[in-house]
């Protein structure tokens, strides 16, 4: 016989550092009151970090968007090379991007590298890539490669799993992105993404990362045909693996934008299910230290107000953003790294750059020394 | 004002007690020289007021609308229900659609018209027919019910095997309170003395309440327990907001369905007095010395905050708190988790404007001759009409301050929307009452009155900005300052318009003159509860003369919102702002204290241009409504619920 879960009984759970069950996540899901929910994960948010709230500086580089796959989620694949849309850049130009930004007044510490899964390219194609980067700016941050396409590399070019993370880390990989976990209930692959690598295969490639000293990040993917219940699962397989490793730096709720792909008629979720999903995972994470909120997806508002329902990091600067942005996100491309600190500001909260791995380059007054607003009416100021 | 005596009728019944009481004792004490008291049946009272053999009678409402024309409204008191009042039930031994004849007590009028109403709009069609109030029961027979009023229903309830409660009924179908009985008088009786009178009458009969039924009890028998239930549980005492748009929607009903002549509207008398539904100034009012906390649950509880403590709130509370705070009191005023929305397009009739706000990017000075438009008849119609088809119930027409319109072109506006589309108009921000009247040389009162009988139905908020001269200066000097934004409610509530009252912020202004800005609303709400909502949004900078340089951010908003919530304690409504803050920040405000997701934005469609677009669709406001935990429902400007389209 179970007791009765209740909102209380989660709370002394989380005050404790005791685990939450699958029962106390689908309970907090179905909690009528989402401030209450929020509040307690904020509770957990400023325990692990206080007011700190996470950025850093940084550029996506989707290096082609030709993909085996087929998931009934994304808007950003093209079946075949030569598909109307379809592009490949070429090792120059990928470089080119970090060549514009270095010595530039904008740098930047960390590329975030993820793409389709080209059946043409050869291996050679992406650890040149990586080598290039590290040689036009050897600090750089290359975190790069979802779980889905080490495994898809493995699988081509017939290696196991290590031997491809140790070749490309020799070519200057740094660290794991965590895209490609969706949801990791069969029921829900089979539908959405059902060629893609399985749950067992993606943790088996984090494990993996983990155990050569690679960090990485982890996501899931909501709002499309998941049960409260799978979302949950999901969160708990994570942390399951995290107890094993410890590796996870981050967990990145993604929220499904539903313009352009084989399920739009789906709605995608709202901004308080968002928000719900940010404070659950913050609940039911406990061994996860940070967890994202990436604006790109969420849309600033959304994101800035997730920072107080668990959230402690907004990503970064981002500089062509493709994936999300072809499903239809309204978002901007890019955000200056003054606009991250006065929308976390804003919120109350203290803007702490970091790198990638959470090392802390410039916290609080440093980047705050532009005052973010005024507070004057005598010196508004008319442009024209 | 002379100090003749002031003759008034009221009701013997026992809900009137409370209105009454502190001038039946002021009375008995015999030092008072402002009014002589009298006591009859509802129906009485209302033929005595028309005989002029009384000046001001508590009165049914329905009395009232049949001869507003000659009368005004004593505001604030009323005797109103949400929901069961328990003393005005259809009863009978068949149920309500079997009924082929209903007698209706004699002395009553708005409960006789309400059941008429009801029937009607449920496609019933009995017979009505009038006997003597004490006769009433005995008609009961077979297929003949009857509607039974006042005292009479507390036995009558247990007596028959079909009771139906009409304040239920109403309730169901409008989602609002019903106003059975209002002070109301010739128009010059009753001065802002003798409205702090009566104020003060029933200040004391509310306080009195156990008393009441207690000595009631002695003299007709009965539980005192159950009397004193009924007279704090089941009847309203307060004209408020909300029974104000229950009062007008069932003018408007009525006269849909013929059974009143006119569409009418409650107008008031002036009142400056401090009312009764202020509650006494707390000790230690400025600053109090409690936590952040205590005024928390305080204000969620429904106490009132003063300026000095919500400004300490809105600097110190944590966001979650200030919202959850907010959630509780929204939760209170609407317990039945429904959020409404309205189908309304926007229509700006000419981008002429002389005003020049530096904040404004739409407006063109009357001197550009190429970008400048006022929208011809065609372009309207085609506008209004798309409206219709989309399941529009109005049209919310605002536009420039425009030197080339005088007071008729609005008025012939108005008389041709009215006679050619069912809409209704929520019009002109006070900011272009106030023109119009500066253009023409009169009053806003008399323009006022001119628009009304021309068919304006309400008056958007708009133009608030932030109700502080020194801010208001800086960002749009020549527009109206705040003492008149706020006169031209004033005055058009007295003549029975609702409106809405908005807030802008994120001009570099300060905590004092945001919470300042929520008093002088709260205040004026006091003294007429003529607003049926509030609004606020960030500033927009994109594409202005104004440099940003606030915090106009989600964080920001919803913190504003959230104290506005806690500070507007008799505004009914709260509008969230998806149009500016998206629509999921907008559904995030549910939960920090909104009820009311705004309208679905009618717009051009620019893509096709052809035809209209929603930028938000009914059914996308209904999944976000409904994904935040609520029931979605449309509603009119009134806040009244319409059935689904």
């Amino acid at each position: 016989m179970t007791a009765k879960i209740t909102l209380a009984g989660i709370r002394d759970k989380a005050r404790g550092g005791e685990p939450l069950s699958l029962e106390d996540g689908v309970a907090l899901y179905q909690h009528p009151n989402l401030l209450e929910v929020g509040a307690l994960a904020n509770e957990v948010r400023e325990r692990l970090h206080g007011d700190r709230t996470f950025f850093n500086r940084n550029l996506h580089i989707n290096a082609t968007n030709v993909c085996e796959a087929s998931c009934k989620f994304c808007s950003f694949a093209r079946l075949q090379p030569g598909d109307p849309g379809a592009y490949t850049m070429s090792l120059d130009e990928a470089w080119g991007k970090l060549r514009a930004r270095v010595d530039s007044a904008d740098p930047i510490t960390e590329i975030h590298i993820v793409n389709g899964l080209h059946p043409g390219l050869p291996f050679d194609y992406y650890t040149d890539l990586l080598a290039g980067l590290k040689r036009i700016q050897p600090s750089i941050h290359l975190k790069a490669f979802t779980a889905v396409e080490i495994f898809y590399f493995a699988r081509k070019f017939e290696l196991s799993i290590e031997e491809v993370l140790q070749k490309l880390r020799a070519a200057g990989l740094d660290s794991l992105p965590g895209g490609g976990a969706e949801i990791f209930a069969p029921r829900v692959r089979k539908k959405i993404c059902d060629d893609k690598c399985t749950a067992d295969e993606w943790l088996e490639v984090h494990r993996v990362a983990h155990r050569i000293g690679l960090r990485s990040n982890c996501t899931m993917l909501y709002g499309h045909i998941e049960s409260v219940e799978e979302r949950v699962d999901h969160m708990l397989r994570l942390r399951a693996l995290q107890d094993e490793t410890g590796g996870f730096q981050t967990f990145i709720p993604l929220a499904f934008h539903p313009d352009g792909n084989a399920l739009m008629k789906l709605p995608g979720p709202t901004g308080v299910e968002d928000l719900r999903t940010y404070a659950v995972a913050r609940l039911l994470l406990h061994n996860i230290p940070h967890i994202k909120a990436y604006w790109i997806m969420l849309g600033v508002k959304t994101a800035q107000t997730a920072l107080w329902f668990g959230a402690d990091d907004l990503d970064g600067t981002v500089q062509e953003e493709k994936i999300y942005h072809m499903a239809g996100a309204e978002t901007p491309q890019v955000m200056r790294p003054a606009e991250i600190v006065r929308i976390i500001v804003n919120a109350g909260r203290t803007p702490v750059e970091r790198d990638t791995l959470y090392n802390v380059l410039a916290e609080g007054a440093a980047l705050t020394s532009d005052k973010p607003f005024r507070r004057d009416v005598r010196r508004l100021e008319v442009v024209s | 004002m002379s100090q003749k005596k002031i003759r008034i009728a009221a009701v013997s019944f026992l809900n009137a007690r409370p209105i009454t009481y502190g001038l039946e004792r002021s009375l008995d004490a015999a030092n008072d020289d402002r009014f002589e008291l009298s006591f009859d049946l509802p129906s009485r009272c209302a033929e005595r007021l028309a005989a002029g053999e009384v000046d001001l009678g508590l009165v049914p409402t329905a009395a009232y609308a049949a001869s507003a024309e000659d009368l005004r409204i004593v505001p604030g008191i009323a005797i109103a229900g949400l929901g069961e009042v328990r003393t005005v039930l259809l009863v009978g031994e068949v149920p309500w659609t079997e009924m082929n004849e209903i007698a209706l007590d004699g002395a009553s009028r708005s409960s006789a018209m309400l059941l008429q109403l009801l029937c009607r709009e449920r496609g019933l069609a009995p017979r009505f027919r009038e006997v003597p109030h004490a006769e009433v029961l005995d008609a009961v027979r077979g297929t003949i019910g009857a509607l039974v009023i006042g005292d009479a229903g507390f036995s009558a309830a247990t007596r028959f095997p079909h009771v139906q409660d009409l304040g239920a009924a109403w309730h169901e179908t409008t989602g609002l309170p019903f106003v059975y009985a209002v002070w109301a008088g010739r128009p010059d009786v009753v001065d802002g003395d003798a409205v702090a009178r009566l104020r003060a009458s029933l200040d004391d009969g509310l306080g009195a309440r156990p008393l009441i039924a207690r000595a009631w009890s002695e003299a007709h028998g009965g539980d005192p327990a159950l009397y004193e239930s009924y007279l704090t549980r089941s009847i309203r005492y307060r004209l408020g907001a909300e029974e104000l748009s229950g009062m007008a929607a069932f003018f408007a009903r009525a006269h849909g369905a013929g059974l009143i002549p006119r569409a009418t509207r409650p107008r008031l008398y002036a009142s400056d007095a401090s009312p009764s539904i202020r509650p006494p100034t707390p000790v230690g009012a400025r600053g109090s010395a409690k936590s952040v906390d205590a005024l928390l649950s305080d204000a969620a509880a429904g106490g009132r905050l003063s300026p000095e403590d919500a400004m300490r709130v809105y600097r110190e509370a944590p966001a979650l708190e200030l919202g959850a705070a907010a959630d509780q009191r929204r939760q209170m005023l609407h317990p039945d988790g429904v959020v409404t929305y309205i189908i309304d397009r926007n229509v700006n009739y000419t981008n002429v404007c002389v005003t020049r706000c530096k904040f404004c990017n739409f407006y063109r000075p009357p001197t550009n001759k190429t970008d400048g438009y006022v929208l011809t008849r065609d372009e309207l119609t085609r506008k209004f009409q798309e409206t219709v088809d989309l399941g529009g119930v109005q049209i919310l027409l605002q536009g420039g301050l425009n030197p080339n319109l005088p007071l008729t072109w609005y008025e012939d506006l108005f008389r041709w929307m009215k006679a050619s589309f069912p809409l209704a108009i929520h019009g002109l921000s006070p900011e272009e009452v106030r023109y119009i009247a500066e253009i023409e040389s009169m009053s806003i009162r008399a323009v006022v009155e001119r628009l009304i009988a021309a068919g304006l139905d309400s008056i958007p908020g708009g133009g608030a900005e932030i109700l502080d001269d020194e801010i208001r200066h800086a960002i749009s000097p020549l527009k109206c300052t705040t003492d008149t934004w706020l006169e031209v409610m004033r005055q058009a509530h007295a003549l029975g318009l609702r409106t809405t009252a908005t807030m802008v912020f994120g001009f570099g202004e300060e905590p004092r003159h945001i919470v300042g800005h929520l008093d002088k609303l709260r205040e004026l709400q006091d003294q007429t509860a003529g607003f049926t909502a509030f609004i606020c949004w960030p500033f927009q900078a994109e594409g202005t003369r104004l440099k940003l340089h606030d915090d106009t951010t989600a964080m920001r908003y919803l913190r504003i919102f959230a104290l506005s919530r806690l500070y507007l304690d008799n505004f009914p409504g709260l509008q969230v702002s998806w149009p500016t803050m998206g629509p999921e920040v907008g559904q995030v405000g549910l939960r920090f204290g909104g009820n009311d997701f705004g309208s679905a934005m009618i717009e051009e469609n620019v893509v096709s241009q052809a035809g209209a677009v929603f930028k938000l669709s009914a059914e996308d406001i209904e999944r976000y409504i409904r994904a935040a935990g609520f029931q979605p429902r449309r509603r009119n400007m009134r806040y009244e619920r319409l059935a689904a389209a």
